[in-house]
């Protein structure tokens, strides 16, 4: 089954997941990056000139611009949550592939590889090799063992909800009750119809028809809720 | 549609991430899209590549127009592989590419969500006023995703092309002489030839792409307007029960039929069950040899080569050697001697420094050595927490609805909680220690005796352990007559 989903197990048997991230959202986030560098090289190249183009001026320039090129990233992934700022206004973030924080040395490769990623015009190879593996890592990311994924946003309070509660005539498991919380949370974006479809479906566990099937499973989804 | 053979997982995504799921339905179904793109592409390119023999330019002006036309028949064989179905007939195949497809090669040419909006037409086979009441239920908050995706696809578009060309020019030869890229505006035929056929890649590469991550929008919108994850998931919940029950029919006979022999013959169920020490020893051991345990790993790693576990072994010649060349130097010895000598006093200080030190760093724990230690000393942190009271604000309730109206609530009910655990530590004498849950703490307050207390911190706990490891919010109602709670029963004008 295709999903973006990533999933480690750790000891204990607990699985981690997370949202691989793609070529589109990366690029803008790298967009993004370029244009603050951009902005940063500009003016340090301004404030350069009165010292001179040739001799001490050119030479600090040179060396902001190389400290600038190389570890922008790694300094922002080791040291924001791996987030550069691109990143971050994306939501997304460096990771290692066991889904722990991103080390100095993991963000280190991944960033000296761009110059591989970047052959032979504009990161071709970083999209090729990005697109061959089913968790959109390039080059960089293969050697240094990391993945990018999306930060989840934390989940909004549900509106309060003039339903009352109704335990369930039958035991459900987990997966179970969180499509029938669900299914009380979404209520009010689907149409009349498509709900007393869905909880048609569900006839065997309410005992009811149409709108009171509907009404039977809001109020069981809010049993779940903790309603009581 | 049969949602069961459904090939994707129905979840609800961003906008991004549904992209990024296009990208890989493209990635899942390359060889049947790249079939159905390139079977009418590749001959008109040809076509058009002898028509406008001396201006190919042209040939590249027509494909990329025409691109609407191309995306029609990929879309249309992934949108049967997203249901794991065969293709249709020919017939209607063949009346795909000419569906309502005017405007889409003049005016809609310029939409910048085409993507998004190409499985209307060509899936759901609405055209004019239909068509535009549909989109506009279906764009909803997609259509900066759908911008992005069309202009990131037109960057890789426009990077494939000139990735192609530069690599070429990589491999070539320079005794060839043949440039490709140095100025533009005065293009040798030669020239124009591989940027056109190198548009033409790029075009029919990164096609199938854009067109998936449009095709997922418009899917992942579906889902959420029609709860295609729910539905799913309330099936499998049928199903099972009506499995289940079934199964219980078939079950209740067997447990009759059971009963029956154990009354009957219950010596011999005894001795089949019952293992002496030896066959169980036996048993054992099988099961330790089996896969399961007794698993082989043939583990690859780089390792210099020069070195030997024996080279580690051995000690080292030149220590030796070394020992043996400093013998010339005896005549030293006696200046040697008295370097000693102040070497043995600047270790002699450096101990000493060393020993003060330690009694500053450690001072703190080693005063408390001596006194009685209390029989619980209270801890600082319970279960990740920090209970000191220091670590809490001034005003506790006031500081948790401001945070709760920030939209931090894991941060809010956190506060909330501990706050209440320090108070109670404090306050109440309560001996938690750092190994008790959440459960056991609040079965302390009940033991407690104070009725309000134990059914208030029983309420705080319940919402708390919701929210942190079950994800669920509390309503803001709840918050707020939990922190009304707090102040009743645990702040300083309480009791």
């Amino acid at each position: 089954m295709l999903d973006t989903r990533y999933r480690v197990e750790i000891p204990g048997g607990i699985n981690l997941e997370a949202q691989v991230v793609g070529p589109v959202p990366r690029f803008f986030a790298f967009a993004i990056d370029l244009g603050i560098r951009g902005i940063i090289i500009l003016v340090l190249s301004l404030l350069s000139i009165p010292l001179g183009s040739g001799g001490m001026g050119g030479g600090f320039f040179l060396i902001f611009l190389f400290a600038i090129e190389w570890l922008y990233p790694v300094l922002f992934e080791v040291f924001s949550r791996g987030q550069t700022p691109g990143k971050k206004m994306l939501k997304i973030s460096v990771i290692k592939d066991d889904l722990s924080p991103v080390t100095l040395g993991a963000s280190m490769v991944r960033n000296l590889l761009r110059t591989v990623d970047f052959l032979p015009l504009f990161y071709l190879v970083g999209l090729v090799t990005m697109l061959s593996n089913q968790r959109f890592q390039r080059l960089g990311d293969l050697a240094a063992g990391t993945l990018v994924i999306s930060v989840p946003e934390s989940a909004k309070p549900a509106a309060m909800q003039e339903v009352v509660p109704l335990a369930p005539s039958t035991s459900l498991l987990r997966p179970e009750q969180t499509s029938i919380i669900e299914f009380l949370r979404r209520s009010n974006q689907l149409s009349e119809p498509r709900q007393q479809e869905l909880a048609s479906i569900l006839e065997g566990i309410t005992h009811e028809k149409g709108d009171n099937g509907v009404e039977q499973l809001r109020r069981i989804g809010a049993w779940f809720l903790g309603v009581r | 549609m049969n949602l069961d053979k459904l090939q994707v997982n129905a979840c609800l995504r961003s906008g991004w991430q549904a992209v990024d799921l296009g990208f890989l339905m493209a990635r899942a179904w390359w060889r049947q899209i790249y079939l159905a793109s390139l079977l009418p592409l590749l001959p008109l390119t040809i076509v058009l590549l002898l028509v406008f023999w001396q201006n190919p330019l042209w040939s590249l002006l027509f494909i990329w127009w025409l691109k609407p036309f191309w995306e029609r028949l990929p879309l249309y064989i992934a949108s049967r592989m997203l249901f794991d179905e065969e293709p249709d007939t020919w017939s209607r195949m063949k009346s795909l590419p000419l569906k309502d497809v005017l405007p889409w090669l003049l005016w809609r040419r310029f939409s910048v969500q085409r993507a998004f909006d190409n499985p209307v037409t060509v899936l759901e086979e609405l055209k004019g006023k239909a068509r535009r009441e549909r989109l506009r239920i279906l764009h909803g908050r997609y259509t900066d995703v759908a911008l992005g995706n069309q202009l990131v696809c037109f960057c890789f578009e426009l990077l494939v092309a000139f990735g192609l060309v530069v690599m070429l020019d990589f491999f070539t030869p320079d005794t060839l002489g043949i440039r490709y890229y140095d100025n533009f505006d005065d293009l040798t035929l030669a020239g124009e030839r591989i940027y056109t056929l190198a548009g033409i890649a790029a075009i029919t590469l990164v096609m199938p792409f854009h067109t998936m991550a449009g095709f997922a929008l418009y899917l992942n919108r579906r889902i959420e307007l029609e709860a295609w994850d729910i539905e799913i998931s309330f099936r499998n919940l049928a199903n099972r029960k009506q499995r289940a029950s079934s199964q219980r029919a078939g079950l209740v006979s067997t447990i009759v039929l059971a009963g029956l022999v154990t009354l009957t013959i219950p010596a011999t169920v005894d001795a089949a069950t019952e293992h002496d020490h030896e066959s169980a020893r036996q048993l054992i051991e099988s099961v330790l040899q089996g896969q399961d345990f007794g698993e082989e790993r043939i583990i690859r790693k780089w390792r210099f080569k020069g070195w030997s576990e024996a080279d580690e072994e051995a000690f080292p010649e030149w220590i030796i050697e070394f020992l043996e060349w400093l013998e010339q130097f005896k005549g030293w010895a006696e200046v040697l001697s008295n370097i000693a000598a102040w070497v043995k006093v600047l270790l002699v200080l450096a101990f000493a420094g060393l020993l003060f030190y330690l009694y500053r760093r450690y001072r703190g724990p080693l005063s408390r050595l001596g006194r009685r230690q209390p029989e619980t000393t209270a801890p600082e942190v319970l279960f990740g927490l920090d209970v000191t009271p220091e670590s809490l604000p001034p005003d506790v309730p006031v500081k948790v609805m401001a945070l709760w109206a920030e939209g931090a609530y894991r941060e809010a009910l956190s506060l909330l909680y501990r706050a209440s655990l320090s108070r109670l530590i404090d306050k109440y004498e309560l001996a938690f220690r750092a190994s008790h849950t959440e459960a056991e703490c609040a079965a302390l307050v009940r033991a407690h005796g104070i009725d309000s207390l134990s059914e208030y911190f029983w309420q705080l706990t319940n919402a708390w352990r919701r929210l942190a490891y079950g994800h669920q919010l509390p309503q803001s109602e709840t918050i707020k007559g939990l922190c009304d709670g707090w102040t009743a029963e645990l702040s300083d004008e309480s009791q």
